[in-house]
């Protein structure tokens, strides 16, 4: 703009001041980027609804938290002094004992503690003290005595592992301001738990979806047994404490069912006439019509429940009371109820337990199990498919909080039965057991672990589940990981990942990694990792949310009644015209299609608009009829842990929340542009919308091959970036740290609502394409050395260094610790020249000061052993320098311990250096291969020079047009000051990115297409081509030479094969394989072999047997005073130089001469001499010295291994033969 | 204060050895949570005096360093 007057103030596009103010001032309510906190959500609240203030809506309960939940669920366990035999007064007393409330505390200072001004505990303190961020968990425990009188005694249970930012963390409810006080970053948003300062958090894991049956075709399930098919349907029942039961329905040839469930990770099939039959007391008739429906044309159900009613005849139970009694008969002895229930009684509790236990009426049971056996039928009869388990329309998600309360539900119904098994084994064992007693049974509490806490740490530190019922999961390791804090990007993706289950990371078929269609909106189709977790390890879409609210939905069944539903205790229904309506997995009503229908359309409007209550994340299932389709119905879902996402409903216009079920049968448009009349139900809010936050941060990813963005997923992932804007309250293990971080100058519009620019991932660089050093070949780099002074890419590692005093060598047991850190009296001299040479790293009080600098074994702490009374120290074991950035002095939990532990944080500095990776944002990674210097470098008319040059070759085949678009956005942005939208899907044919940013490198006065005309940095002379040049952002990988190279020329070896060891961090060798073995014998480079596989690796010299060939059987004579003769024969015993010979032959040549002798005496032949089993042939240019004056020794070079061959073959009794010629 | 220290700093006394007392100079560390300075003592609890907090962080070192230029120059990275 020629004249500043008319030009009017551009708003700016980088935010850099308002970035700055938000760093210097953080908002004192609320958080600097409210989206942080929605995006981990389900994380925090499905830990809060453990809770009875759990802060979420009650929906339909009355708000109790899932640990009150599962208490109740828990029930009570009941004992009895007596042994029940009647001789000796029954049973005798009873007791009851049960839990009745369980609390969980708040991080606090531990009593013993005087000194602290404030008794919260923060979770910095807990990461910079390498301890874990705990609450304080209790129980009311309760028991009644012989007459009945109730008692109550609180029971602590340990420190309970507390999520960050949860409604029981310290830190909640805290603004950025606040935040940053207790030394947590401004956008902390938890959902992890810190476990001996490490952050660790419980992985989203898929799982089928609860309270909805689906049909299965599986040919395994006819291995069961006798007479089972492929044919079963499912169901996953979820109780109101989030606790799992999964009962299947099999389908046996004979056209009846068994019921499949576990109790204690052991399966149990029941016949599902006697389930049907205990459950309601079911006619045979009510039973036929139920599952008949009216249907009575159709012979192929008819027959098949004829059949089903015969085979149950063979019970010759009639009533429901009666096959209640049959069944707790046959479970009494597992399910380990009170001894003085009856049949029945047992029988009862087994169903209400463990069928169906998302419903608690009996009659609701029934119509479910009726139904499941309709929907079998129909899959055996081929009405019906079979529904895909790997399909996201059939999953939901194990939250963390649920798969928390479930193990704590677990631990404290253990303590119960534990509580039980001890007073059981007193009474079997004769000890005296008093009821009325108080003391007696303070000593059985005291046999039983009641430390939950530590039983949970071990959960989360470990991921493994110990658990006796299995908790209805697959798998029981690998439900934690670590948050890595390696760089912002792979920090939020932990949060946003989900796991298909261990389970399925063994199986050979690829089906259940398959990209469905139905992910569509929930699971990113890009973020996922390839090789062997591809598929499997998926991450949540940027919009999908996961429910954690509970709904209200009771009064759904009577609205739907009032618009037209059947209700389910209708009689006569006709089961080919209605449509079964469930809700959550009970059948409320029935309906004809084309009411279902409306009803669906209905609930739809109602749930946008708010009409009737009806809430906006039901989800409404209506699965039209379609034959050889999925089972028809209208299933509505209100549970929690569902996957949901927004979209426009166009009907109304309205926010429209759709679920993975519902979205099968409906049809979404991208964009606005795409909505078809009287087709389209909804429409995208943003065409990107399907993608993770990783995916969406590609600038330009809709111009790239697919693959490529895969391959950013993975590298944003790796980058050296920012981790933290707390580096000085972080203990990691490793850190690394870009200094020169910088925001993008193309960017998508999601970068600023993730905090990106926060923690900057990289760094802008000029580009030139071009072919010009030749150092640039298969994607290698060259990078400007002035760039690099000016401090481009570089970075810094930092590492922590735990010194413990308990745990190092010499450390007591004993409660008086007898090392402590410090500079004994055994250091006389402190100053001047004879200073002890640890008085350059090491201060007063044996830790290192701050700012040393450290190379390999250099000391890093001092401490003073009092038994010898001597100083030692530990040494600085890496093998790069090192800088002590930080001493922390670790005190104990209550304040009152001296100093034992201490953590050291290191800073290694790792300027860019050859070797090093480097990366666009395009999956185009590349290793720097020189620094350039800048003379000759080339330049443009205007004077510029890159600082990266990459090769043209990287482009045709990878097809990274994104990298392109962006090298222009990039250029144009810079010169106009302007931060690039690159968001995907802006662009369209007709109105294209290269046009728009081409015209306004024209406004800057470049190019049009990019490209310039540049000069040879050595001779000056223009180039015949004009070069590709702009501004890329560069992320630098943290895979660099200095962590990985490798090399060795002789050093340790194996002390069995006598072969070099292998790994990089024993100075160990590289492996030369078999497949390197075969490129040398293909050469025919035989010198190079030899030189490789013998000389450099376990060459060695051996003593082999002329005669037997045997390299094991080397004997030395004592000939330091001449030859010797000895032996029954008296003869000179032939032997080499200096006095080796062969035990083997010389003992087979006395005993020839003995038998000769026999043979001999008794005139028979001579018999033969025994030959090896395994005969080697040495050539003769591997027989170094032939020893001559009548030994019978050669010396062979032959490969240690091979001796030791021989002598392990020679332990078989295999004698192995070399034949050396 | 300081008797108590040293009892508790020095408990099996005659154990040791006659004559054996360990070197009691006081150190200063800042607190990681108030920042306060707090003079430590070799052997005594790691515990803020102003706030009761449980970590310290060694104080930045004040001894003159007659190579510290060398520091400044990117010699030392293997290249």
């Amino acid at each position: 703009m020629p004249d500043g007057a008319e030009c009017t103030r551009r708003k700016p596009t980088f935010n850099t001041l308002a970035r700055e103010e938000a760093f210097r001032n953080p908002p004192k309510n609320g958080s600097t980027y409210s989206i942080l906190n929605e995006f981990v959500a389900p994380h925090i609240e499905s830990f809060n609804a453990l809770f009875d203030d759990s802060g979420l809506p009650s929906g339909d309960g009355d708000g109790r938290g899932l640990i009150s939940l599962g208490v109740e669920d828990i029930g009570e366990r009941v004992v009895f002094d007596g042994d029940g035999k009647v001789e000796n007064r029954g049973w005798g007393n009873r007791m009851r004992i049960w839990i009745e409330a369980a609390t969980i505390a708040r991080p606090m200072v531990p009593d013993k503690d005087k000194h602290s001004t404030t008794r919260k505990v923060f979770p910095s303190e807990a990461r910079e003290r390498l301890t874990s961020y705990r609450g304080r968990m209790t129980i009311k425990l309760c028991w009644t005595d012989p007459y009945g009188q109730r008692h109550e005694m609180p029971k602590d249970c340990g420190l309970v592992p507390i999520m960050v930012r949860s409604v029981r963390c310290n830190l909640r409810g805290m603004s950025s301001a606040e935040l940053v006080k207790k030394h947590e970053e401004p956008e902390e948003f938890g959902g992890y738990f810190v476990i001996n300062g490490n952050e660790r958090l419980i992985r989203y894991l898929i799982l089928p979806r609860r309270n909805h049956v689906i049909s299965l075709i599986r040919p395994t399930f006819a291995n069961r047994g006798p007479s089972y098919t492929q044919y079963a349907v499912q169901i996953r029942c979820v109780r109101p404490d989030q606790t799992a039961v999964t009962n299947s329905l099999h389908y046996l040839s004979n056209g009846s069912a068994m019921l499949r469930f576990s109790w204690r990770k052991q399966e149990y099939v029941i016949p599902i006439m006697l389930i049907l039959k205990a459950l309601v007391g079911a006619s045979d008739k009510e039973i036929f019509e139920g599952v008949m429906m009216q249907d009575h044309e159709n012979t192929f159900l008819t027959d098949r429940v004829e059949l089903l009613l015969r085979s149950f005849k063979m019970f010759t139970l009639k009533t429901g009371e009666q096959c209640l009694e049959y069944l707790g008969d046959k479970f009494r002895v597992v399910l380990g109820t009170p001894e003085d229930w009856a049949n029945g009684a047992v029988g009862a509790w087994l169903i209400q337990k463990l069928i169906l236990v998302h419903l608690t009426n009996p009659r609701d049971k029934y119509r479910m199990l009726l139904f499941m056996l309709r929907k079998l039928y129909a899959v055996v009869s081929s009405s019906c498919c079979a529904d895909n388990p790997d399909s996201p329309q059939h999953q939901e998600v194990l939250l963390p909080g649920s798969l928390y309360g479930m193990i704590i539900k677990e631990r404290l119904e253990e303590t119960l039965n534990q509580i039980r098994l001890n007073i059981s084994l007193d009474v079997r064992n004769g000890v005296t057991v008093d009821f009325n007693d108080k003391k007696y049974f303070q000593k059985v509490l005291a046999k039983v672990n009641f430390d939950i806490g530590a039983k949970l740490s071990n959960f989360l530190a470990t991921g493994n589940l110990v658990s006796p019922t299995g908790l209805d999961l697959q798998q029981a390791s690998g439900f934690t990981i670590v948050a890595e804090k390696l760089n912002w990007q792979r920090y939020i993706s932990h949060f946003r990942c989900i796991h298909r289950g261990a389970f399925f990371a063994e199986l050979k078929t690829t089906t259940v990694r398959k990209l469905l269609p139905e992910a569509w909106g929930f699971l990113c189709p890009v973020h996922t990792p390839d090789g062997s977790p591809c598929g499997l390890l998926n991450h949540l879409s940027r919009t999908c949310r996961i429910v954690t609210a509970p709904l209200t939905v009771a009064h759904i069944p009577s609205v739907l009644a009032a618009h037209g539903m059947t209700q389910s205790f209708t009689s006569s229904i006709d089961g080919r015209k209605n449509l079964c309506v469930q809700l959550d997995g009970r059948v409320i009503g029935w309906a004809r299609p084309a009411v279902a229908k409306q009803l669906a359309t209905n609930l739809r409007i109602w749930k946008t608009e708010g009409v009737n209550e009806i809430p906006l994340d039901l989800e409404i299932g209506l699965v039209p009829e379609f034959k050889g389709g999925q089972y028809p119905g209208l299933f509505l879902f209100s549970t929690r842990a569902r996957m949901m996402r927004p979209v426009k409903y166009l009907a109304n216009g309205r926010d429209d929340q759709v679920g993975p079920f519902e979205q099968v049968y409906m049809d979404i448009a991208c964009t606005p542009e795409e909505i078809e009349v009287a087709v389209s139900s909804h429409v995208e809010h943003n065409p990107t919308n399907f993608l993770s936050i990783l995916a969406n941060l590609t600038p330009f990813s809709d111009f790239n091959q697919s693959p490529r963005n895969i391959y950013q997923c993975q590298m944003g992932k790796q980058t050296m970036g920012t981790p933290s804007t707390a580096l000085q309250h972080r203990t990691d293990n490793k850190l690394y740290r870009l200094q020169t971080g910088q925001s993008p100058v193309v960017r998508p519009a999601l970068h600023n609502t993730y905090a990106m620019d926060s923690f900057p991932n990289g760094t802008n660089a000029v580009v030139a394409v071009i072919s010009y050093t030749g150092y640039d070949m298969e994607d290698a780099m060259i990078l400007n050395k002035s760039a690099h002074e000016r401090g481009f890419a570089y970075g810094t590692v930092y590492k922590s260094q735990i010194i413990d005093l308990k745990d190092v060598p010499g450390a007591t047991k004993a409660a008086a610790p007898t090392l402590h850190f410090g500079l004994g009296r055994d250091i006389i001299h402190r100053h001047g020249d004879r200073a002890h040479y640890c008085l350059d790293f090491i201060d007063a009080d044996g830790l290192p000061f701050v700012g040393t600098k450290l190379s390999t074994g250099d000391p890093i702490a001092a401490y003073i052993d009092d038994t010898s009374g001597r100083t030692k120290f530990v040494k600085y074991k890496g093998d790069e320098m090192a800088l002590i950035d930080e001493v922390r002095l670790l005190g104990s939990d209550a304040g009152d311990s001296e100093l034992q532990k201490v953590q050291i944080s290191l800073r290694i500095t790792r300027s860019p250096v050859i070797g090093d990776k480097f990366s666009s944002r395009h999956g185009q990674k590349g290793v720097c291969s020189q620094k350039w210097p800048a003379v000759d470098m080339p330049f443009s008319e205007s004077g510029m020079q890159p600082d990266v040059i990459i090769n043209p070759h990287a482009f045709p085949s990878r097809m990274t047009i994104g990298m392109l678009v962006e090298s222009m956005a990039g250029k144009a942005g810079a010169m106009h000051g302007l931060a690039q939208d690159a968001t995907p899907f802006k662009f369209t044919e007709e109105d294209t990115a290269s046009e728009y940013f081409g015209e306004q490198l024209l406004a800057a006065g470049y190019n049009y297409y990019g490209n310039e005309p540049m000069y040879s940095g050595i001779t000056g002379q223009e180039f015949a081509a004009d070069i590709y040049i702009g501004v890329v952002y560069y992320q630098r990988l943290r895979h660099m030479v200095l962590d990985k190279f490798q090399v060795r020329t002789t050093g340790p070896v194996d002390p069995v094969t006598r072969q070099p060891v292998k790994g990089r961090k024993r100075a160990g060798g590289i492996r030369f394989g078999e497949m390197e073995r075969d490129a040398l014998i293909a050469h025919g480079t035989s010198f190079l072999l030899q030189d490789r596989l013998m000389n450099c690796s376990d060459y060695s010299t051996a003593w082999v047997c002329r005669t037997c060939g045997s390299l094991i059987s080397l004997g030395y004579e004592d000939i330091s005073l001449g030859e010797v003769a000895m032996g029954a024969s008296s003869t000179l015993r032939p032997s080499g130089p200096s006095g080796e010979y062969c035990r083997v032959c010389r003992a087979a040549a006395e005993l020839q001469d003995e038998r000769e002798r026999q043979a001999l005496a008794a005139g028979q032949a001579v018999p033969p001499t025994p030959q090896a089993d395994v005969r080697v042939a040495i050539s003769s240019q591997h027989v170094l010295g032939r020893a001559s004056k009548g030994g019978d020794l050669d010396i062979v070079a032959i490969p240690y291994v091979f001796r030791y061959l021989c002598a392990e073959l020679a332990s078989m009794g295999i004698a192995v033969s070399l034949a050396v010629t | 204060m300081s008797n108590q220290q040293q009892q508790n700093s020095n408990p099996p006394g005659g154990r040791y050895g006659a004559g054996f007392v360990p070197p009691k100079e006081a150190m200063e560390y800042n607190c990681a949570d108030c920042g306060a300075t707090n003079e430590i003592k070799s052997r005594e609890p790691i515990r803020c005096r102003e706030c009761g907090h449980r970590i310290m962080y060694k104080k930045r070192t004040k001894r003159s360093w007659p190579f510290l230029a060398r520091f400044c120059l990117p010699t030392d990275i293997p290249t």
